[in-house]
């Protein structure tokens, strides 16, 4: 399976991309949200994004609102992993179509949790 | 921490404590009691980076972090699981920095009164000129002996850097 990394921090990507490396995944990045639609043009395998709210360019809001529109991509798995934790926000992004909501930080348990509830763990990875 | 005066907005300092060292303890250090508060006089931050946020609600809060830069590049080796001995670069440092800031702000964004939208990270090697806004609080830390701080400002209204929708 292939995941998308979407966060304007380099740091974050390695250690976002570190934990779905170790569950199995294959993993490609992008910096921005525009950057990520461009990344899901070119890679139509990716079931699974992890997205960042605060970038530059274009949100990780928007990126879900642009996201939703393509019906080719209305399988794949939207995750919000950021530090805007409110209810408010939560609320919002879920509304717009994300799937599930990760507040940085994080633990690598809590994400992998995450792909366990979303029935994104590979079994065989996880033995 | 600084006692907090007049109409300021008031934060929790204890909470603020708390989300840096959950912050160090989940994603840098990997356990806690790394990070710890500083008592008494901080020793001087040497060749200081700053690193901010800011958060824009009723009024506009600035969290700002402030390390020496050489405390700095440990925290990007810690970050990007480098070596000891590897050599940071100027882009490293500043996003490695801005992350610690983002989430660390990011979390505080929820302890102020009407907070709102979460500026992008910025990273200099001289202090922000905060226009001479009061300090709502300060705290200092030691990470792996070496000092941290971290101040929240409360800015003008319009003042900052501009907040994502």
């Amino acid at each position: 399976m292939k995941a998308l990394v979407i966060d304007d921090s380099r740091v974050m990507r390695r250690i976002v991309s570190g934990i779905l490396n170790g569950a199995g995944f294959d993993t490609v990045e992008a910096g921005d949200g525009r950057e990520a639609l461009d990344q899901l043009e070119a890679h139509p395998d990716v079931v699974l994004c992890c997205i960042d709210w605060n970038m530059p360019v274009m949100t990780g809001f928007e990126f879900v609102v642009e996201a939703r529109k393509r019906q080719e991509w209305r399988d794949i798995t939207l995750m919000m992993v950021t530090t805007e934790g409110e209810h408010d926000q939560i609320v919002r992004a879920l509304a717009a179509g994300a799937h599930e909501y990760v507040i940085k930080p994080f633990t690598p348990e809590i994400m992998l949790d995450k792909l366990e509830l979303l029935g994104l763990l590979d079994p065989a990875v996880q033995a | 921490m600084s006692a907090v005066a007049g109409s300021l907005p008031t934060v929790d300092g204890e909470a603020i404590e708390a989300i840096a060292q959950d912050f160090f303890a989940t994603m840098v250090d990997g356990e806690h009691g790394v990070l710890v508060p500083g008592y008494g006089e901080m020793a001087p931050l040497v060749d200081a980076r700053f690193t901010w946020v800011d958060v824009h609600g009723e009024t506009v809060t600035r969290v700002l972090v402030a390390v020496g830069r050489s405390t700095g590049d440990m925290l990007t080796r810690a970050l990007l699981a480098l070596p000891d001995d590897a050599p940071i670069g100027d882009a490293d440092f500043a996003d490695a920095a801005g992350e610690v800031v983002n989430v660390i702000g990011g979390n505080i964004k929820s302890l102020v009164h009407g907070g709102g939208a979460l500026s992008l990270p910025q990273v200099a090697d001289a202090a922000p000129d905060c226009g001479g806004a009061p300090l709502i609080s300060e705290t200092w830390f030691t990470w792996r002996g070496a000092p941290l701080t971290l101040t929240l400002w409360n800015l003008p209204e319009h003042a900052g850097s501009a907040g994502r929708p």
